[in-house]
């Protein structure tokens, strides 16, 4: 009963963050943050359910954006049909990937995900007559929400727009809550802990992992497309590293293995590089450090943990720490 | 308890509404690259902008008001430089933009402009594309690539003696328009392409691609580079034996790069919307002031710097007011006389008219051989 | 020569020269990886720093080139051993991900300091020998060219020999074959791991110093290095030093002769299409763990 207060609490100032907000500064920060929820979550099944370290997802995320972009510039299609054909499109090149690479494991699997984002950028970049090479896809824009008898909504107001996304959060999140409460997501933290017990029991780790692999990169690719949208330009900066440590850190210090972690991790490695932005390499150094001490000591994360602290156990939406 | 503890962490981080000043002075924002792999120039520029902002301020500032400069790091990165125009833009209210200074970047910062309706004007990006656009807020103060091509191309050959042009340029679209657009031009005055090579950006030795040009047997070499990978490449060059001279776009007339390139320097033609040895009054009184201030000579970023800072305030001058619209409006039609000359818009806001200039280096100083000018744009 | 045996004969050496530094670089990789099982995503690092401060040393400090270079690389060194006390000694029975994360941590950490310290601009290393290009035969090479190769080719010959001939080495190959037997016979593991991690990063750190003389060092370079010496191991094997040293070589070579013969903005993606075809034909590398 309480539970069910507390979600519509977090709901209804979820919903009344564009009333309160004026400012389009902040509120375009919120919608950053939103469409990072989304493709950290994607990052966490992998990493923090599963426990594989994949440095592929920010490439997953540009392929998103991208594909996002070039059925709009070269097909005309809106947001609508680009975001499901990049969650698809995405999750089948992991599809394809993982089967590759997922029977590796340890360090041999991290580093060929590293080499599969430089590959991609790389095509991002040569392929010039798809992509346009490093002059990228610019003038893409938000559709219009079309409604059945209601008209037609303009979104691309930034007031409005963050109710798509924070639509896109939260059913990314039920997704993914629905996944980890599920068979196949114990069966993920059993392949974790215990890959040869699991193995043991018939469960195929490849399999699992494969699931993980692929449901995460598509809502890497949806997130993308959510970005590509907003921002109106892609190009190959967005398979840049730096965009694969921001990840890292939001899951890692959001607290990997659970739902909540990383999703405040977005917000929160959204909002203070940001508002640090005075401080450019101290800040990178700060957070650099705080990475490296938290994975020695703090390896539930750090936001997670604060929650936990706060928030009263009956108030709490959800128990998926499988950590 | 802990339900209030909840409580007051919540109100705590929703608390940072910011509320908007009233203006007393006139705000312009500035993007550009603090940080990161061209962090030196882009400091150049941020200085210069600062430093002319300062004296026309001394002189009485713009429409009876201070000029206030309001600088954010866009890193060349394209989505560092959205959030830093959408940041000036709607927190700091500017009524025009500076920036951002590489292509991709500026391209990105486009789209802010034209959302929020703010006047954008680059004085250093130069990839084609950013004007075809149609985009009615952004202004481009600088010869595009294809530009300079006409204009210096078919001199190169006679002024560098050569029949034989081979193309080494940054995989980028600034080096595949250079390599698209020039060899027309170079074929009308003479001159035959003999190699067309690429390198990237993250490329540190350039060795493999310097002895496949070098198999072509090139009379002269034509490199688009910035100052890091300018360095190392005049240097390679050098180093396997080719000495055919060298003429390039980017960092070859700074003195960064002749300072870094040593002996390699020596000879290297470059092709530059400005460089400190141009013989004027307005330019002798930007050295002068330059040398003072900033201890150095004011490379072509420094130049650029002035151009759009200069453009802009003449155009919020004959706006008449410190309104985006008006000051948009004014802008399309400048007819500005500066450090280059004279400088107007043609209808897609691509400055022409201005004097671009052929350089050579000469025991270290970089000497202006040639000066064409910029013809208005070809549709 | 013919002109096209020549222009050969250029791109051969020019990608030993490359070859060279690539397996150096790789040699050190594999050493941490082999012996204390860490992907070293900092290696890059230990590379840049290397460049930076025999930088410092020959231009700000006017310290002679010859003797800068070793110096910049004890510097790197202690630098190491620091690290390797303060952190990753306690990793020893950490699993893979922490590990990994730590170095990714640590990599951003030192790229962000050499920025702080040194700013963005490339810089590269004053060197004593002369510039004029020598030739042989049509294919041109300078002093300093062949001077690092020679240093290059000097120093993975010295690691194969510690490694191979030397009691240290040897302690090395046990620990890697089996810690709890090597700890058994008395081999201090903690020793091992300090000299695993100190040796891989001065092999960095010297290609960084030596190689700096022509190839501009920035903070940035530390990241593509990194991903240069990952390609050479897997495509070498992880853990094994002659797999390190053979895959570096062919790595140089079929990056030259790629770019010298199919389009030039493509160079990266060989040693890409390397890793991928061994990893669906030879997963372990080439070579197996020595």
């Amino acid at each position: 009963m309480s539970r069910r207060i507390a979600t519509l609490a977090v709901l209804a100032l979820l919903c009344a963050v564009p009333l309160v907000v004026r400012d389009d500064y902040y509120l375009h920060l919120f919608i950053v943050s939103g469409i990072f929820v989304v493709a950290v979550l994607g990052l966490d099944l992998i990493v923090g359910y599963v426990g594989q370290l994949s440095l592929a997802h920010a490439a997953f995320f540009a392929m998103g954006a991208y594909t996002s972009a070039l059925l709009f510039v070269r097909l005309q299609w809106s947001m609508w049909l680009g975001l499901p054909a990049a969650a698809l499109a995405v999750g089948f090149a992991a599809f394809v990937l993982g089967g590759v690479i997922l029977r590796t494991r340890g360090h041999r699997f991290i580093i060929i995900t590293v080499v599969f984002a430089e590959l991609m950028k790389l095509v991002a970049t040569n392929w010039v007559d798809m992509t346009r090479g490093f002059m990228g896809l610019p003038g893409l824009a938000l559709p219009k929400l079309s409604l059945p008898g209601l008209g037609s909504l303009d979104i691309t107001a930034k007031s409005h727009f963050y109710y798509v996304v924070l639509l896109a959060a939260i059913v990314a999140f039920l997704l993914c809550r629905a996944l980890v409460r599920s068979s196949i997501g114990r069966k993920f933290v059993l392949v974790r802990e215990n890959e040869p017990l699991a193995e043991s029991l018939g469960i195929s780790a490849f399999r699992y992992a494969m699931i993980a692999f692929v449901a995460g990169a598509a809502l890497a690719g949806a997130a993308g497309s959510l970005y590509a949208h907003y921002v109106g330009f892609v190009s190959p900066d967005l398979f840049n590293f730096s965009y694969v440590t921001i990840m890292l850190i939001m899951v890692i210090l959001g607290g990997k293995g659970t739902l909540v972690g990383p999703a405040l991790g977005a917000v929160l490695f959204t909002f203070l590089p940001e508002l640090l932005r005075e401080a450019s390499h101290w800040r990178m150094i700060t957070f650099a450090t705080i990475l490296i001490v938290a994975t020695l000591f703090m390896p539930k994360g750090i936001v997670y943990p604060l929650v936990a602290y706060l928030v009263p156990r009956r108030w709490r939406l959800s128990d998926a720490h499988a950590a | 308890m802990k339900s209030l503890r909840l409580v007051v962490a919540v109100a705590v981080s929703l608390a940072a509404a910011p509320f908007a000043l009233a203006q007393e002075t006139v705000r312009i924002g500035v993007v550009q690259p603090m940080t990161g792999p061209v962090a030196y120039d882009g400091n150049i520029y941020v200085n210069t902008v600062k430093m002319l902002a300062d004296d026309i301020n001394a002189k009485g500032g713009v429409l009876g008001r201070k000029i206030e400069l309001v600088v954010e790091d866009g890193a060349c990165n394209p989505a560092q430089s959205v959030n830093a125009a959408e940041k000036l833009v709607v927190r700091d209210k500017v009524v025009g933009l500076l920036g951002a200074f590489c292509s991709t970047s500026t391209a990105a910062v486009m789209e802010v402009a034209k959302k929020h309706k703010v006047p954008l004007i680059t004085g250093i990006s130069t990839a084609a594309q950013l004007t075809e656009q149609g985009n009615p807020y952004f202004f481009r103060a600088v010869a595009t690539t294809p530009m300079l091509g006409n204009a210096f191309g078919p001199v190169l050959p006679k002024a560098l003696k050569a029949k034989r042009f081979a193309f080494l340029t940054l995989n980028d679209d600034w080096g595949r328009s250079m390599q698209a657009s020039y060899p027309k031009a170079i074929e009308s005055g003479g001159g035959q392409i003999v190699a067309n090579e690429f390198f990237q950006q993250s490329d540190l030795q350039f060795l493999s691609q310097i002895t496949k040009v070098k198999a072509a047997n090139p009379d002269a070499i034509v490199l688009a580079a910035n100052t890091q990978q300018a360095v190392a490449l005049s240097k390679q060059i050098r180093e396997l034996g080719v000495t055919a001279p060298l003429v390039g776009e980017g960092a070859w007339s700074s003195d960064s790069y002749i300072k870094l390139a040593g002996p390699a320097a020596e000879g290297v033609y470059g092709l530059v919307e400005y460089v400190y040895t141009i013989k004027s009054p307005v330019n002798d009184a930007f050295v002068k002031e330059f040398q003072a201030k900033l201890k150095e000579n004011p490379s072509k970023f420094a130049g650029a710097a002035h151009n759009a800072i200069h453009i802009m305030v003449d155009a919020i001058r004959r706006a008449g007011a410190a309104d985006p619209e008006k000051i948009r409006e004014a802008m399309e039609r400048t007819d500005y006389n500066g450090l280059v000359g004279n400088i107007k818009f043609d209808a897609k806001h691509q400055a022409y008219g201005q004097t671009v200039y052929l350089s050579l280096v000469k025991n270290g100083v970089p000497e202006v051989v040639e000066t064409a000018q910029i013809s208005k744009a070809q549709p | 020569m013919s002109a096209s045996l020549t222009i050969l004969a250029q791109h051969l050496l020019n990608g030993v020269l490359i070859g060279c530094a690539y397996a150096l670089i790789a040699m050190g990789l594999t050493m941490i990886f082999g012996v204390m099982n860490i992907a070293n995503f900092a290696h890059g690092e230990f590379y840049m720093l290397g460049g930076f401060v025999a930088f410092y040393l020959v231009s700000l400090m006017g310290l002679n080139y010859f003797a800068a270079l070793p110096v910049a690389v004890a510097a790197v060194v202690a630098l190491a051993i620091i690290l390797q006390h303060a952190i990753f000694r306690r990793l020893r029975e950490a699993p893979m991900m922490t590990t990994t994360l730590v170095t990714i941590g640590l990599s951003i950490f030192l790229e962000h300091v050499a920025l702080l310290l040194w700013g963005p601009q490339p810089q590269s290393i004053p060197t004593p020998f002369p510039t004029k290009p020598l030739s042989f035969f049509g294919v041109y090479t300078t002093p300093l060219y062949l001077f690092c190769m020679a240093v290059t080719a000097a120093l993975i010959v010295v690691g194969h020999v510690v490694i191979r001939r030397t009691r240290m080495g040897k302690a090395m190959r046990a620990t890697f074959q089996n810690k709890e037997a090597s700890a058994l016979v008395g081999i201090r593991i903690d020793r091992i791991y300090a000299y695993a991690f100190a040796f891989g990063a001065a092999l960095a750190a010297a290609a960084g110093a030596v190689l700096g003389g022509f190839i501009p060092v920035e903070p940035a370079t530390g990241g593509i290095v990194t991903l240069k010496a990952f390609i050479v191991v897997i495509l070498g094997g992880m853990g094994s030093f002659v797999g390190a040293i053979v895959g570096g070589l062919m790595l140089g070579l079929a990056e030259a002769l790629g770019a010298g013969y199919m389009p030039t903005g493509w160079k990266d993606a060989i040693g890409f299409f390397a890793v991928i075809l061994v990893l669906l034909f030879r997963p372990e590398g080439l070579f197996k763990r020595v």
